[in-house]
């Protein structure tokens, strides 16, 4: 049941990363995230390199948000104006975060890098989901309305300039704050591994102020042109995407997906926002711990030149 | 470079005339990486040929496989504000990727020669040295970097010492060594080595060849040849199971 795969130079047991990949693709079919967050540190827990791992989940994204995409395209809610603007700054992102990645590479300071990424935007994100759903919870069993969201009254982003018109958001703002979004994004993308479907979304909402109807599709189709354009940029400048684990990649994901949908319509919204935010939570901590507690072993080998 | 000292040693030995030569072969000269690849192992048998002079002193008989040269990066962690960051680092120029070592079953490393012989040929995970060291000046600096990178070797199976070498008769030689599925393409070299009272008086060096080969050579090739391509490809890929994905999920419903 081993697999050579050619880029990373080693062979795996092809059964395991599938089951891995249906795991985390199982986990995106039920709460609607694309799980890099989980499947980067998976793999280079099981040893693929670091830099293969991260180059090579971007082509995992591609597959789980496609699906996604998709599905919303059906349903006309996706602002392709919006997307259009947000991937400038997004394929820009990507650029700068796959130059940065192949920086870090050569000092050898990828690995702190992505661990404290993760940790912040990990235990950041984590921490306001968990916040938001257990009041969620808490209203529901009181049997009081939902809390209303914090309301920003028309904020500092409509003074900026360069607007523009987007009709189906119903919105008229200035052009940088999607662009600036879309290069963070991009810069998270390829940098880190994760899709950042779980910073956009939330951007979109309360930031941007886009309706809710139209967000997921949006930020899956930014998703989906930003992770296309870091496996190719990672493919050409570092030579790190494995094509033998992408393809295990976005099978065991597409599995995976298929049951997780399913289950996903049999559970609560908040349940399902609660159960994300304490996933989330876990592997941030899990980071974290990893980063402060004193290694095994203090020296770190890393072949070739 | 140890090739030719290798050979050296052979047209020494030769020219020594010494009464006995060690002859070696393989059980293959070629290793090839195909799909279903998980590592394989070569035999290295092998006989002391000719009359022993003098049949009471010790004789014996060392393999080692060594692996294509390669740079190692070796980083030291530090605690800095309170998290573990690589500070420290030294880079060992040509060191073998993988290094396998069998003395006979009898006798240990330590026995069969001096310290000093055996660092002279690099025999044993205790003399593996670098061709040259990058970060600093001062080489007993290295040392410790040096002794963490042959140790995570090992850790990783890719560094080993052992006393596998088994004589099947007085003369008649043979050990079984494993390629792991982690070891890296390219040239190795096998030498055989027959210790005397402590010295070297024989010695031979075969080459091997591990190299990926049908589908998997193919696409190493390609992601390096023509990247843009691969990259779209694996684009591409990608997109078509989304798509196929969305296909399937929108059946369930």
């Amino acid at each position: 049941m081993e697999i050579y795969l050619p880029v990373a130079e080693m062979s795996v047991h092809w059964l395991t990363i599938l089951g891995m990949a249906a795991a985390v693709g199982y986990l995106s079919g039920l709460l609607g995230v694309g799980g890099a967050f989980l499947l980067t540190p998976l793999l280079i827990f099981y040893g693929i390199p670091p830099n293969v791992a991260v180059a090579t989940t971007a082509s995992h994204l591609t597959a789980s948000s496609m699906s996604g995409a998709i599905a919303q395209w059906r349903r006309r809610a996706v602002d392709l104006k919006m997307a259009g603007v947000m991937l400038c700054g997004g394929f820009l992102g990507s650029a700068v975060g796959v130059y940065l990645f192949g920086l870090l590479h050569r000092i050898g300071q990828t690995e702190i890098v992505v661990s404290v990424g993760y940790v912040i935007l990990l235990g950041t994100v984590g921490g306001l989901m968990l916040d938001e759903s257990v009041r969620t919870l808490r209203a529901a069993q009181l049997g009081t309305p939902p809390p209303l969201r914090m309301r920003v009254h028309h904020n500092w982003i409509h003074g900026l300039p360069f607007k523009l018109r987007f009709k189906q958001s119903r919105l008229y703002i200035s052009l940088v704050p999607p662009v600036a979004l879309g290069f963070f994004v991009g810069i998270l993308s390829s940098l880190l591994g994760v899709g950042g479907g779980f910073v956009l979304v939330p951007a979109m909402i309360y930031l941007l102020r886009m309706p809710t109807g139209v967000v997921i599709g949006t930020s899956l189709t930014q998703i989906v042109c930003v992770t296309a354009a870091t496996t190719l940029l990672q493919s050409v400048s570092n030579f790190s995407v494995d094509i033998v684990l992408a393809a295990i990649l976005v099978v065991g994901g597409a599995i995976g997906a298929q049951f997780g949908v399913r289950m996903a319509s049999r559970l609560r919204g908040e349940h399902l926002r609660l159960l994300l935010a304490l996933l989330v939570l876990a592997v941030a901590a899990r980071l974290f711990i990893g980063l402060v507690t004193t290694p095994d072993d203090l020296y770190s080998l890393a072949v070739g030149s | 470079m140890r090739a030719l000292v290798v050979i050296l040693m052979l047209l020494a030995g030769a020219s020594a005339a010494h009464a006995q030569d060690l002859v070696s072969g393989l059980s293959q000269d070629q290793v090839e990486i195909n799909s279903s690849y998980a590592g394989t192992s070569i035999v290295v048998f092998g006989a002391i040929e000719g009359d022993d002079p003098t049949p009471a002193a010790p004789k014996d008989v060392v393999v080692v496989i060594r692996g294509p040269e390669t740079d190692m990066t070796v980083r030291r962690k530090a605690r800095i504000a309170g998290l573990w960051i690589n500070r420290d680092q030294m880079k060992l120029g040509g060191m073998p990727a993988y290094y396998y070592l069998a003395s006979p079953r009898t006798r240990p490393l330590d026995k069969i020669a001096s310290a000093q012989t055996l660092a002279r040929y690099q025999l044993g995970l205790a003399y593996v040295t670098p061709q040259r060291i990058i970060g600093t000046h001062h080489p007993e600096k290295a040392e410790p970097f040096r002794i963490a990178a042959i140790a995570e070797r090992a850790r990783d199976g890719l560094y080993a010492q052992t006393q596998d070498v088994e004589f099947l008769s007085y003369s008649l030689f043979r050990v079984r060594i494993p390629i792991p599925a982690t070891a890296p393409r390219g040239e190795y070299t096998v030498e055989a080595y027959l210790f005397r009272d402590g010295t070297v008086t024989s010695a031979q060096s075969t080459p091997l060849y591990v190299d990926q080969k049908g589908l998997e050579r193919r696409l190493y090739r390609f992601a390096h040849a023509a990247p843009f391509v691969y990259g779209l490809s694996a684009v591409l890929m990608a997109m078509f199971f989304g798509w196929l994905s969305s296909l399937l999920i929108r059946q369930q419903r």
